[in-house]
C-alpha cells in the first residue's frame, strides 16, 4: 500500500474515532447539567472546563476566546471551524482523509461519512445541535459506530484495515485514558454522592455502565473502574484492549509473531502492552492516577510517532538522493500539524 | 403531456424534425417519458442529484477558498443516437485519431509533413505544446494520444462537425459512466427494449490500453493514475477510474526516480512503476525539466520516460496536435498520411497570424467566436453576437498583440435537445464528447457525455461555466 494512502486512512479513522469521543464526553456532561451534578458546576468554574482538559483542547480554547461567554465553549468544541479538533473539523478531516484514500475503502463506506460531513457542515447540523444537542451528539455517535460496522462488513482484512484499525484504537486508549483522568484531577473523596456520579459519567461515556454492573452492582469504587477501563482484556474501550489490538494490527501488518518485534513501533507497542498485562489497579492509585495516565499517554504518543517513522516517512538512507525536498515537505509539515492537534 | 408546448428553435433539434415530427426512433422514449408525472420526474431528478452528492460525484469549483464540490447539474431526457448514425461518427473519429497519432510520430520523428509543406513549420514549431526536447524520442508502440475525448457539435442541417481534439488530458468520462447508472436506477421504465448498447467496459478498456505499453511486459505491470490531488477539479473522476481498473492513484510525491527508474512509495518499501496514465499537464509532470515551481510532479520522471522505462499515458507534447491551429490542418493530415477524404467534418477557422485572416477577423468580431489556441474548459473564448463592445476591443488588441494565439470561427448554432427546465421541456443546446482509446485497437465508447447549456440560448456548455449533463444512448439497431 502506498505510505500516503495508509496515512490517510490511519487519519481517517482516528479522528472519526475522535469526534465520536468528544461526542459521548459532551452527551454525558449535558445530563450532569441538567442533573445540577458535577463538581466544577458547583465550585462555579466554567461548566465544559472538565471536557476542555480531557480533549486537551484548553489552551487553544483561551486562545480563541479570552474572554469566554456563555456558549463560547459548547461552540468551541462542536461546530467551531478554527478549532481544529472540533467535531466538525474532525469530521471535516476524517472525510477529506476518505475523500484521498477513496479508491481503497468501500462505496459503503464512502457514503456514511460523506452523509455526516454533509449534515454537520450545513445548517441542518446547527439547527439540530440548538434544538436538541442530545440528538446532535447521538447522531455523532451512531454514525462512527454504523461506519465502523460498515468497514467490518465490507472492507477485506488487508493492509488498510490494519492501518484503519491501529487509527482507532490509538485514538480510543488515548481519549478513555484522559477521560480516567478527568476523574484523577476533581477527586473530592469527601463527598460520596457526587464521587458516585462522576464514575457513573465516566462509565456511562464508555458505554461501560451496563458492563460494570453487570459484575460491580451498583457501587462504585476506583479500582473497579480501573480494572474495567484501563486493565479489561474483555471490554473493547478499555486502553488494555485498545493497546493489544493496535499491537495486534501492528503485527499482522509486517507478520512478526506476537511477543518480538521487527521495527520500533513494534517495540514500543509491544513494551505498553505489556506494562499494562502485568499492572493492577492499586498499582495504578498508589503510583497516583494522573501521573500514571501521563506516562501511557507519553507511550502512545511515542508509538504514534514511530508508526509515521516506519511506514510514511520512508528512511532517509534509501531516498535522500531521490525525493526532492520541496515535494518531500508537505507530507512533513501535513503530518506536523495533525499532530499538534492532538 | 407536457411535451406538447415544446417548439423547437429554428435549429436542428435532436427530437424533432423539421416538419415537427418525432423522429422515429426517439417515439418509443417519448412515449415512456409521457406517463411520467412531471413532478414525479423534477423529484426524481433532485434525488438523484442528492445521491450523486452524497457518492461524491462532484466537481470542484476554482476560485473558491474552501474548494466547493458540485453536482454536475443532470437532466433526465436521454439523448438518443441510432446504429447507423453512430456508425459513421466513429468511423469518422477513428480516422481522425489514426491521424492525430501518426502526425505527432512525424512531428517527433522526421517531420516529413512540414518539409512537404503540407502544414507550414511555423504552426508546428510555435505551439505552446510542441516540445521540442521530445523530438527523435521513441514512445511505446508508437502511440502518442491514448486517451482522447473529440468534442462533437451538430450544424442546422444535424451534420456532425468536430469542434475540438482533445489530446491532453481529456476528462469526463466518470460522468458518462455514473450518468447510465443513475438513469438505470432512477428511470428504469425509460429504457423499455430500446437496446441501448452498454459504457460500462470502458475502465476495463482503458486498463487494456495502459497495460499494452508497458514497458515490461510482464503479467501484470504496474500501471497508476497520477492525479495532482484532492483538490484538483477533477479529482472525483481520477479516483473513480482508478478504483474501477483497481490501480493505485498517486500524487507525484508517492514516486521516486532512481536510476532511471520510477518508483512509487509503499508502506513495504518502493516498488516499481511501469505505466503512468497522467492527469496532470506536461507542464507539471517533472520541475527537474518543465516547470521548475511545479510541486505536482516527480523530479526525474521525464529521464525515465526518455530512457523508455516507464510510459506516459497521453505520451508528452500531444498538445501540438490539439493546438487550435493545428485544428485547420487536420483535414489536410487525414489526406496526407491516409490518403482518405474525412468523414467528418469540422468548423471552417480562420488563423490570425495568416494576414489575410486576421483582417477578415478583425473587421467581423461581431459575428465570430474567437478562441485562444491553447486553452480549455471555456476560458479564453470570445462569442461575437453576444459579447459587449468592451470585451470585443479587448480580444481585438489581445489579437494584434499575439496573433499566433488566436483562431476565429463562425458561429454555429449547434443543434438543440430538450431538456427539462422548471418542469417542462425547453430546447438547450448540446454537444457530445466521445471517448476514444487507442490500444492494441482502436476503440470508441459507443455514447461519450453529451453537455448541455441549462442557460437559454447560451452555447457554452462547460461544467466551471453553467452547463449540465445528459445520459447518451447509442442504439444497437
Amino acid at each position: 500500500m502506498l505510505s500516503r494512502v495508509a496515512d490517510h486512512l490511519y487519519w481517517m479513522s482516528r479522528y472519526i474515532e475522535r469526534a465520536e469521543n468528544i461526542a459521548r464526553l459532551m452527551q454525558v456532561s449535558v445530563e450532569l447539567l441538567l442533573d445540577g451534578g458535577g463538581s466544577s458546576a458547583r465550585k462555579g468554574g466554567d461548566y465544559w472546563s472538565p471536557v476542555l482538559a480531557a480533549t486537551a483542547m484548553e489552551g487553544a480554547f483561551r486562545l480563541l476566546y479570552p474572554d469566554p461567554q456563555p456558549g463560547d465553549s459548547s461552540y468551541f468544541l462542536t461546530l467551531d471551524e478554527r478549532n481544529p479538533d472540533s467535531i466538525r473539523s474532525c469530521i471535516r478531516e476524517a472525510r477529506e482523509n476518505a475523500r484521498t484514500a477513496r479508491d481503497q475503502i468501500s462505496d459503503e463506506m464512502w457514503s456514511e461519512l460523506n452523509q455526516l460531513y454533509l449534515l454537520i457542515d450545513s445548517d441542518r447540523g446547527a439547527a439540530l445541535l440548538e434544538a436538541t444537542p442530545q440528538a446532535f451528539f447521538e447522531k455523532i455517535i451512531q454514525s462512527s459506530l454504523l461506519f465502523g460496522g460498515i468497514t467490518s462488513a465490507t472492507l477485506s482484512r488487508t493492509e488498510g484495515w490494519h492501518f484503519l484499525q491501529l487509527g482507532k484504537f490509538l485514538e480510543r486508549a488515548d481519549k478513555t485514558s484522559r477521560f480516567l483522568d478527568i476523574k484523577a484531577q476533581s477527586v473530592d473523596p469527601s463527598d460520596t454522592d457526587l464521587e458516585a456520579l462522576e464514575w457513573g459519567t465516566i462509565l456511562r461515556a464508555c458505554s461501560a455502565q451496563a458492563s460494570y454492573r453487570r459484575v460491580n452492582g451498583t457501587e462504585f469504587s476506583a479500582e473497579r473502574v480501573l480494572d474495567l477501563l484501563l486493565l479489561s482484556t474483555e471490554f473493547p474501550r478499555s486502553v488494555r484492549f485498545c493497546v493489544r489490538m493496535a499491537d495486534e494490527m501492528l503485527h499482522n501488518i509486517t507478520g512478526t509473531l506476537t511477543g518480538r518485534y521487527s521495527n520500533r513501533c513494534e517495540k514500543l507497542a509491544g513494551a505498553l502492552l505489556a506494562r499494562l498485562n502485568f499492572a493492577a489497579a492499586s498499582d495504578v492509585l498508589d503510583r497516583g492516577l494522573h501521573d500514571y495516565i501521563d506516562d501511557l499517554q507519553v507511550a502512545l504518543n511515542e508509538t504514534a510517532q514511530a508508526i509515521f517513522e516506519t511506514y510514511v516517512l520512508i528512511p532517509q538512507d534509501t531516498t535522500q538522493n531521490i525525493i526532492h525536498p520541496a515535494t518531500f515537505d508537505p507530507l512533513g509539515y501535513h503530518y506536523q500539524s495533525q499532530q499538534q492537534q492532538q | 403531456m407536457f411535451l406538447k408546448p415544446y417548439r423547437p428553435a429554428d435549429l436542428f433539434d435532436e427530437l424533432i424534425d423539421s416538419n415537427g415530427q418525432v423522429r422515429p426512433y426517439y417515439q418509443p422514449v417519448v412515449d415512456r417519458l409521457f406517463h411520467l408525472d412531471p413532478a414525479d420526474l423534477a423529484h426524481k431528478v433532485k434525488n438523484l442529484e442528492l445521491l450523486f452528492l452524497k457518492h461524491g460525484v462532484t466537481f470542484t469549483v476554482y476560485g473558491d477558498e474552501r474548494g466547493t464540490e458540485r453536482v454536475f447539474p443532470f437532466d433526465p431526457v436521454p439523448r438518443l443516437i441510432p446504429a447507423l448514425e453512430w456508425e459513421t461518427v466513429e468511423a469518422g473519429l477513428i480516422q481522425r485519431i489514426t491521424a492525430l497519432n501518426l502526425f505527432l510520430y512525424d512531428v517527433y520523428h522526421e517531420q516529413k509533413i512540414l518539409s512537404d509543406k503540407v502544414i507550414p513549420e511555423e504552426v508546428v514549431l510555435s505551439a505552446a505544446h510542441f516540445r521540442p526536447e521530445f523530438v527523435g524520442i521513441k514512445v511505446p508502440r508508437n502511440t502518442y494520444i491514448h486517451v482522447c475525448g473529440t468534442d462533437l457539435i451538430r450544424d442546422r442541417d444535424g451534420r456532425y462537425l468536430v469542434l475540438e481534439d482533445n489530446g491532453r488530458c481529456p476528462s469526463g468520462v466518470s460522468y458518462v459512466l455514473e450518468n447510465r447508472a443513475a438513469m438505470k436506477r432512477f428511470f428504469p421504465q425509460l429504457f423499455g427494449s430500446s437496446g441501448v448498447r452498454p459504457v460500462d467496459t470502458y475502465p476495463a478498456d482503458l486498463l487494456a490500453t495502459l497495460q499494452y505499453i508497458a514497458p515490461r511486459q510482464t503479467a501484470l505491470p504496474n500501471c497508476v493514475l497520477l492525479t495532482p490531488g484532492v483538490h484538483n477539479s477533477a479529482y472525483f473522476e481520477h479516483s473513480f477510474l482508478a478504483r474501477q481498473m483497481g490501480i493505485e492513484i498517486v500524487e507525484g510525491r508517492d514516486l521516486a526516480v532512481l536510476d532511471g527508474f520510477v518508483f512509487m512509495r509503499t508502506t513495504h518499501g518502493l516498488k516499481q512503476v511501469d505505466v503512468i496514465y497522467r492527469r496532470i499537464d506536461d507542464d507539471f509532470l517533472d520541475p527537474k525539466v518543465f516547470r521548475k515551481d511545479s510541486m505536482l510532479g516527480v523530479p526525474g520522471l521525464v529521464d525515465a520516460v526518455r530512457r523508455g522505462n516507464v510510459a506516459l499515458a497521453n505520451a508528452i507534447g500531444t498538445g501540438v496536435a490539439d493546438d487550435k491551429v493545428t485544428y485547420a490542418y487536420v483535414p489536410d493530415m487525414i489526406r496526407y498520411y491516409l490518403g482518405q477524404e474525412p468523414i467528418l467534418d469540422q468548423v471552417p477557422t480562420f488563423l490570425a497570424w495568416r494576414d489575410e485572416d486576421r483582417k477578415y477577423i478583425l473587421e467581423h468580431l461581431p459575428e465570430l467566436v474567437v478562441k485562444a489556441a491553447n486553452e480549455s474548459g471555456g476560458y479564453g473564448m470570445l462569442i461575437g453576437p453576444m459579447a459587449t463592445k468592451a470585451e470585443i476591443e479587448e480580444f481585438r488588441v489581445r489579437i494584434e498583440a499575439t496573433p499566433r494565439n488566436y483562431i476565429a470561427q463562425p458561429v454555429v448554432y449547434f443543434s438543440q435537445h430538450p431538456t427539462l427546465i422548471d418542469g417542462a421541456l425547453e430546447g438547450r443546446h448540446v454537444d457530445l464528447r466521445p471517448f476514444i482509446l487507442c490500444g492494441e485497437t482502436t476503440k470508441v465508447l459507443p455514447g461519450g457525455l453529451t453537455r448541455v447549456a441549462l442557460k437559454r440560448g447560451s452555447l457554452v456548455v462547460n461544467s466551471s461555466q453553467g452547463g449540465g449533463s445528459k445520459d447518451t444512448w447509442v442504439l444497437s439497431h
